[in-house]
């Protein structure tokens, strides 16, 4: 009995407790302990708020960026990379694997880079629209700065999947506002159509959107920080589809209202800056010399292919470095690391002046225009400590097939490196003028398709 | 792991001696199967036999003699036979039986050439009822120890007692004709009339079968093996640490569980090891079962040690070759393990239990004197396997007369090889400078010594086992190893006649030091840099430096001597439970148990490369360190009402009701420095600091309802239910999700109509269940990343979305089977069936990448289908008084297949592009393999080639025990994996590096006459598909072999003077020998640690090791 009553009483207070505290039945909804919501931006984004995406978009434009040059210029056989640890830099990339690119290659990871600075660029314009914190003209400056900056991260794209061609339209999926649906491939001239309208509708944004961006623009855009200069560089990659467009005249108008100046500093443009503070990026493309790891060297003939004392390739500011001792790896010889940086905090030049005098080059060469094609071209040559054409290549001055060789040949030292050779030498079909150092080896005319929009096509038909 | 010797004082050698003889005299018991062996020789001779009061025993030697059968009976039951007067001449067996038997309480049966004769079931109870008596006795084994805690049941009655620690009992007021029922675990149960007696000497047999095992059935109840529904599978500490002690208790699972895929992820010490039941459940979790030790949960993560980060490997976040938590745990302390394969058997654990459960008991104390055991292993561990190394030469080797170094350090055209490099190699030959580099680093042998002391007793009480164990091993790489210090308490205490409870304390200290291994982005893995570096390289270190090298970013010797990776866990496991019996009349009890614990994991890591090292030296900051604090905070308790009645006064029924909580709260951080002061580790003094921290906190609540009836043991069945809601579902965290099951088991034999004999157990049994798997954590969440740049921090858009609306997967299973017992379950046969479907599997959800979003981080993406059998025949073949041997088969395959796929065909898990990758495509296995060439579909679009299977097509293990002259044990497991694939990169890179040992030999491969193996497998030949990668890893593998010594106890007693009351000596050794045709350290390799898909990739691992071991174990 006197069991029982202690047993009655235990079970009473367990009883009690568990009623009493209801709090043990519950489950609490997890927010997030880690990071904001992304919902918290979309509708009544504070100043601050919109501040920090227009300094997001401009952090993350910067990936991808290297992995472009280091592929681009495999292909483009400006560079390899004998890296040790991964072969398929000279295997798979150099088009040595059978059939071309493996389904599931890891080389078109600055696909989904430049798709995301797209997306990211993109939302931050919704964020925008859907407050009321900034003005209609505030609002325009950054719908200006995103639509430019999602037709620069579509051209990266389209020039890997050249005839590929790129999405360029997204619906919604899951959510109003995700952008997760994407619409069909379209053909490359329509992909550059659509980047050229986006880049003039974000002209037309900039112009009205008046003297300053209602977020900060980072010390890489000193000299493009205001709806107006910022406009220049609008007008930049302007030409540059206009150039891919054989638009001459087009890439001409657009040349003048960016910030070429032909005689100019050469250096002048926005750059992507870089330090070892605690979540910024550091210099990807920095190597030091005589790297053993994965060291990224030039094409030998590039170097014996250049004219005598070319500062691009000789000297003390030479875009490569004889190595102390050669690199051998798969069948492949590397005499001169890159070595453009001097530093892993260095800036990269986003396009600079010396681009768009190249661009300005060449629209007049093609456009016959060969006075102010040589005027242009001598502008690079002088500053590369060569002597003018005149001096140089006397017979080329009026021969329009010679003076676009001379301008590519200039494109290619001074752009080394830059994500441009492989493109250039498509654009006149010259892929198989490009060096090839192993016997079994193909130059690629474009990437494959990513494995997941093939995919994602085979079950979503359009 | 060893034998104790109970009931000190009553083993004089005068009683000693007899005894043996008499154990020797019943263990006449003779066998069928090795019965089975002789050729079926025709017996017709005619007996002939006369006498009278011959002893029946006698008249049964002399048929035995005279007909050639044999004849099978007990020594004790048939001493109660009346002598016999017949007169038989030349008749037949037959005959000469019918004769011999006539008054006799025995039956007869004749089976092929064997004569089995059993003792007639009693009477039934006589109506008659003489005087009440008391009566008392002893319980002892075949050895005559005593057997404290067992069971005497008087049948049909309430009355009960057990054993005390000296084996006595006493049962006072029993009818004079009252059947005593004795049972103890482990041994065969017995009944023993007590007409005309009052003092019993009751001697029970061990039990050769596992049926009377008892396993899990609920949260809170167990079953009868006998009576599972389930193929559970039992393991006791015998059979996991008995033979061959592990260092790491994954590794004791290892060929013993049927239906279990468990691969070594790793050679590293401390172990590292993933297991699969019944095929994988889930394409993102990790596929790893529940792990729960005395009713903890238990945490068996793998923690980042960032090893694999930027600065150091640079191979990736899950390729930090890391150890899981598991190991943590002293495989001495575990008395068993079982294991729920499935949901069938799984369903009451819930959303956790999708890959299984694995339920760990720990040793307790037992009623009895106390008993100090010492144990003391030393071994010594070596590589199992080195690849070698090619030679360097001139010799022309190729088509065109191309020497190696024209393919290795030139463009393969005659000439171009490397001047620098042929003229090193001169050099190196002529000062007689090569080196065999591997050998030099895995070629050492390791130490390992595990010291362990247990102190184990109690009274009826309170019971307890304590232990402190002390596991020390270096690897067979030096400044490798593993350590672990633990101390464990276990108390059982009776509080009331109605109340009991039990803590279980256990304090964890382990250490490893793994070094670098696998895969590797910075040249400083020590396997892969190997393959790139040839013999003639200088890099052995002088005077203490160590030289760079030209091949590789940094030096294999100079990482392997001066880099850290290190971790050290502290952990706390804490059980309790009670259990209050609220109601206890003669049919009906009643009882309320409350346990569960905490597990407190504190892992720290440290990894440092110094700045001075050739790799660290190229970089903007030299000097590297991190260190990572993770920790894991477990909780989890339930409270359950037990009912236990009769139902028609003849089926028993248990009902009970529960409620069940679970609680993770984790916080993983790190700190990392990059250029640090010369000698100087602190990241605090580093150029560029990096810092991460990440919090997680979830709650899991179940409600539980089951009734389990049993009719007689004839028919046995379950019904249950829980329902269970997790925070984890996003905004479904309130949402319960219902859990059903249902079990059957149908005993023939034990209906009343079964009379054959020779078939003691026949039981059908299906069963039915379902479980959940819940989300990761965060895979509901779209956070806003931070990034950095100016010094400005700016927000951008997550690059994967979450699923707020996430629901759990959940898979369904229906497992049948049939369990046979032959001659008293001397053999037994166990057979299982089951088809697993996981539905609404969760997996990333790859969408179009060119919307900038790679994937929803989860979504319900299809269903899969797991089907296969698991086969065991188990048994003891032979048993004489010197010779006794158990035998244990296993054969077991599982086959996955998608059966529905809402998305694309999607790359999943972990990989390397073109050597192999998995997807998920209808009507394939999740875990085959995919790479080039790429085939037009039907659709004209390109698709990878189908490869095999990472999932083994079968496994099999044959685990055997041979006992000799009763003091020397031989044990051995052999365990065979066939059809199972990996994604093997490392003779890729040795292939690339020069180093393959077969480089030079021309086989013609790939198309390519007259050029040497090592060029012609190299990706770089366009011929060159995934073929070549994806590689048979079948093996077969000697994973346990042990010879033990039990020295005589008359030896202990005469030369010791009993101060020694067990004395056992062994050797024994792991993974002695793996017959394979795969390439590679280990053909069981996982470069991604703990995955369900993408595992098994082999990229330059630490090498596998075998290990001999000596024991020495002392019972005081």
């Amino acid at each position: 009995m006197k069991y029982y009553k202690l047993k009655t009483s235990i079970l009473l207070a367990g009883a009690l407790l568990i009623v009493e505290s209801c709090s043990v039945f519950q489950t609490k909804q997890i927010i997030d302990p880690n990071s904001p919501g992304v919902e918290t931006v979309l509708s009544n984004a504070t100043a601050s708020q919109l501040d920090q995406l227009g300094i997001g978009v401009q952090s993350t434009m910067r990936n991808g960026f290297a992995n472009l040059r280091l592929v681009a210029g495999s292909i483009g056989r400006e560079v390899y990379n004998l890296s040790s640890t991964e072969t398929t830099w000279v295997t798979e990339l150099l088009g040595t694997t059978n059939g071309g690119f493996n389904n599931n290659t890891g080389f078109n990871g600055s696909y989904s880079d430049f798709a995301q600075t797209r997306r990211r660029a993109d939302l931050f314009q919704r964020s925008a629209n859907n407050t009321s914190t900034v003005s209609e003209t505030q609002k325009n400056s950054i719908r200006g700065f995103c639509n430019t900056i999602q037709a620069w991260a579509m051209l990266k794209n389209l020039n890997m999947q050249y005839q590929n061609g790129i999405r360029i339209t997204f619906s919604d999926l899951a959510a109003p506002g995700d952008l997760l649906k994407p619409g069909p491939f379209v053909s490359y001239d329509a992909s550059l159509v659509e980047i050229k309208r986006l880049l003039d509708l974000g002209a037309t944004q900039l112009d009205a959107g008046g003297t300053a961006f209602a977020f900060t623009m980072t010390s890489g855009w000193a000299g493009f920080t205001t709806p107006a200069t910022f406009k220049k560089f609008n007008r930049a990659v302007a030409a540059e589809v206009a150039i891919y467009q054989k638009d001459w005249t087009g890439a001409l108008t657009a040349l003048s209202g960016s910030y070429l100046a032909v005689a100019g500093s050469i250096s002048t443009g926005p750059v992507f800056t870089y330090s070892t503070t605690s979540g910024d990026m550091t210099n990807p493309t920095f190597k030091v010399k005589n790297d053993i790891a994965s060291p990224v060297v030039a094409q030998n003939l590039f170097i014996t292919e250049a004219e005598a004392s070319d500062t691009r390739v000789f000297g003390a500011n030479a875009k490569v470095a004889l190595r102390t001792t050669e690199r051998s790896f798969a069948g492949l010889l590397g005499k001169y690391d890159v070595y453009m940086y001097a530093n892993n905090t260095a800036s990269i030049s986003i396009m600079r002046n010396e681009e768009l005098i190249l661009m300005y080059a060449e629209a007049s060469i093609q456009n016959n225009d060969f006075a102010n094609g040589v005027i242009a071209l001598d502008v690079i040559r002088t500053s590369a400590g060569l002597p003018k054409l005149a001096v140089a290549k006397p017979t080329i001055l009026v021969d329009k097939a010679k003076l676009i060789d001379e301008m590519l040949n200039q494109r290619r030292y001074s752009l080394f490196y830059e994500g441009h050779r492989w493109f250039d030498m498509r654009r006149y079909n010259r892929l198989d003028q490009l060096p090839n150092d192993l016997p079994t080896a193909k130059v690629y005319t474009q990437m494959i398709r990513p494995f997941a929009e093939v995919q994602w096509d085979l079950k979503n038909p359009q | 792991m060893q034998l104790n010797f109970l009931c000190k004082g009553h083993s004089t050698l005068r009683l000693f001696l007899p005894k043996v003889f008499i154990i020797m005299k019943l263990t006449v018991f003779l066998i069928i199967i090795s019965c089975m062996q002789l050729s079926a020789k025709v017996y017709s001779q005619k007996i002939t036999l006369s006498g009278k009061n011959i002893p029946l025993e006698k008249a049964l030697h002399t048929i035995e003699q005279q007909s050639g059968y044999f004849i099978l009976y007990k020594y004790n039951e048939v001493q109660k036979a009346k002598p016999v007067s017949v007169s038989i001449e030349n008749k037949t067996v037959t005959e000469a039986l019918i004769l011999l038997f006539k008054d006799q309480p025995f039956t007869y049966q004749i089976e092929n050439n064997t004569i089995i004769i059993n003792e007639k079931k009693p009477a039934p109870e006589k109506i008659q009822a003489l005087p009440p008596k008391n009566i008392k006795g002893k319980v002892q084994d075949e050895k005559g120890e005593a057997l404290p805690g067992a069971t005497v049941k008087v049948r049909g009655s309430q009355m009960v007692a057990a054993t005390d620690a000296s084996g006595q009992f006493e049962l006072s007021n029993i009818p004079d004709d009252a059947i005593l029922q004795v049972s103890f675990i482990g041994y065969k149960p017995r009944e023993i009339a007590t007409t005309g007696a009052t003092n019993f000497t009751i001697t029970l047999e061990m039990e050769e079968s596992s049926l009377t095992e008892v396993v899990v059935s609920g949260l809170a109840t167990t079953i009868k093996r006998s009576n599972a529904a389930n193929a559970v599978s039992h393991l006791t500490s015998k059979e996991l640490t008995g033979s061959a002690p592990p260092v790491t208790i994954d590794g004791a699972l290892s060929g013993k569980v049927v239906g279990a895929n468990i691969v070594a992820n790793s050679g590293a010490p401390g172990g590292g090891i993933s297991i699969k039941l019944r095929g994988i459940s889930s394409i993102i979790g990790s596929s790893e079962p529940l792990y729960v030790i005395d009713g903890v949960f238990v945490n068996n993560s793998q923690f980042a040690t960032g090893a694999g980060a930027g600065p150091f490997s640079g191979a990736g976040a899950n390729q930090d070759q890391v150890t899981n938590r598991l190991s943590d745990i002293n495989p001495s302390d575990i008395e068993s393990i079982d294991v729920l394969k499935g949901p069938s058997a799984g369903a009451i654990y819930g959303t956790r239990a999708n890959a299984g459960v694995v339920i760990i008991t720990t040793k307790k104390g037992k009623v009895g004197q106390t008993r100090v055991n010492v144990s003391q292993d030393y071994g010594f561990s070596s590589v199992a396997k080195l690849l070698g190394s090619s030679d360097w030469s001139l010799d022309p080797i190729g088509p065109q007369g191309q020497n190696k170094f024209d393919y290795v350090f030139g463009n393969g055209t005659k000439g171009s090889g490397s001047a620098t490099e042929i003229a090193l190699w001169q050099k190196a030959t002529a000062e007689g400078k090569i080196t065999d580099y591997e050998k030099y680093i895995y070629g050492n042998i390791g130490n390992i010594s595990n010291t362990s002391i247990s102190i184990a007793g109690g009274t009826d009480k309170t019971k307890y086992f304590l232990s402190a164990g002390l596991n020390d091993e270096t690897g067979i790489e030096k400044r490798t190893g593993f350590q672990r210090r633990s101390i464990k308490l276990n108390l059982d205490q009776t509080l009331t006649k109605f109340w009991t409870f039990s803590i279980g304390s256990n304090y964890l200290n382990t250490g490893n030091q793994r070094g670098f291994s696998g895969n590797d982005n910075r040249g400083v893995s020590v396997p892969y840099t190997l393959a790139y570096t040839p013999n003639y390289a200088q890099l052995l270190p002088v005077d203490g430096v160590y030289p760079d090298s030209r091949y590789t970013a940094d030096s294999p010797v100079a990482i392997s001597g001066r880099a850290v990776n290190t971790e050290t866990t502290n952990r706390f496991i804490q059980s309790f439970s009670s259990n209050m019996t609220l109601l206890n009349k003669p049919n009906h009890t009643l009882k309320f148990t409350f346990s569960g614990g905490v597990d407190f994991v504190l892992t720290e890591a440290e990894v440092y490369m110094p700045e001075d090292l050739q790799s660290q030296k190229s970089k903007p900051n030299p000097g590297a360190s991190r260190y990572s604090k993770n920790r894991s905070f477990n909780t989890n308790y339930q409270a359950f009402l037990i009912d236990n009645w009769k139902l028609f006064k003849k089926i028993d029924m248990t009902s009970q009701v529960g409620f069940v909580k679970l609680g993770t709260n984790n916080d993983f951080s790190w700190i990392q420095g990059e250029g640090l002061l010369p000698k100087q580790r602190n990241p605090n003094n580093a150029t560029v600091r990096t810092a991460s921290e990440t919090f997680q906190q979830w709650t899991d609540i179940g409600f539980v309802g089951q009734q389990e009836f049993n009719w007689e043991d004839k028919i046995v069945g379950t019904a249950g239910i829980r329902f269970d809601k997790s925070n984890l579902n996003g905004i479904n965290y309130n949402k319960y999700f219902a859990f059903p099951r249902g079990s059957l088991a149908i005993n023939i034999t034990k209906f009343d109509f079964w009379k054959y004999e020779p078939i003691s157990q026949l039981k059908l049994r299906a069963a039915f269940g379902r479980t959940g798997g819940v989300p990761n954590y965060g895979a509901t969440f779209n956070p806003l990343g931070t990034t950095i740049i100016d010094g400005k921090l700016g927000t951008v858009t997550p690059t994967t979305v979450g699923n707020a609306a996430i629901e759990p997967e959940t898979a369904q299973e229906i497992e049948g089977g049939i369990d046979l017992g032959f001659f008293n379950n001397r053999l037994t046969f166990e057979g299982t069936y089951y088809v697993k479907n996981v539905y609404n599997l969760l997996n990333p959800y790859t969408i179009s990448s060119g919307t900038g979003v790679t994937q929803f981080n989860a979504y319900p993406v299809g269903d899969l289908q797991n089907k296969g059998m698991e086969l065991t025949l188990g048994g003891t073949p032979i048993k004489t008084p010197n010779f006794t041997w158990t035998s244990t088969l296993q054969y077991w395959y599982n086959r996955t297949k998608v059966t529905r796929l809402t998305i694309p065909n999607s790359i999943v898990g972990s990989g390397f592009s073109i050597y192999g990758r998995n997807q998920l495509r209808v009507g394939a296995s999740p875990t085959a393999w995919y790479g080039t060439p790429n085939v037009a579909d039907a659709d004209g679009v390109l698709q990878s080639t189908q490869y095999e299977d990472a999932q083994p097509k079968f496994q099999a293990s044959w685990q055997n025990n041979l006992t000799f002259f009763k003091n020397f044990e031989l044990s051995f497991l052999l365990h065979r994996s066939y059809g199972n694939f990996n994604s093997n990169l490392t003779r890729k890179q040795k292939d690339v590096g020069g180093t393959t040992a077969d480089w030079s030999v021309v086989d013609n491969l790939w198309g390519m006459p007259g050029v040497p193996n090592g060029k012609a497998r190299n990706p770089s030949n366009p011929g060159v598909t995934a073929r070549e990668f994806i590689q048979d890893a079948s093996y077969w593998r000697l994973r346990e072999v042990s010879l033990y010594y039990s020295v005589p106890k008359v030896y202990l007693i005469n030369k010791l003077h009993n101060s020694v009351q067990s004395l056992r000596l062994g050797v024994s050794a792991t993974n002695l020998f793996t017959i394979t045709n795969y390439f590679g350290y280990n053909p069981e390799v996982s470069n991604f640690g703990n995955q369900s898909v993408g595992a098994s990739v082999d990229n330059t691992p630490y090498p596998s090791s075998k290990r001999i071991f000596f024991h020495l174990a002392v019972g005081f």
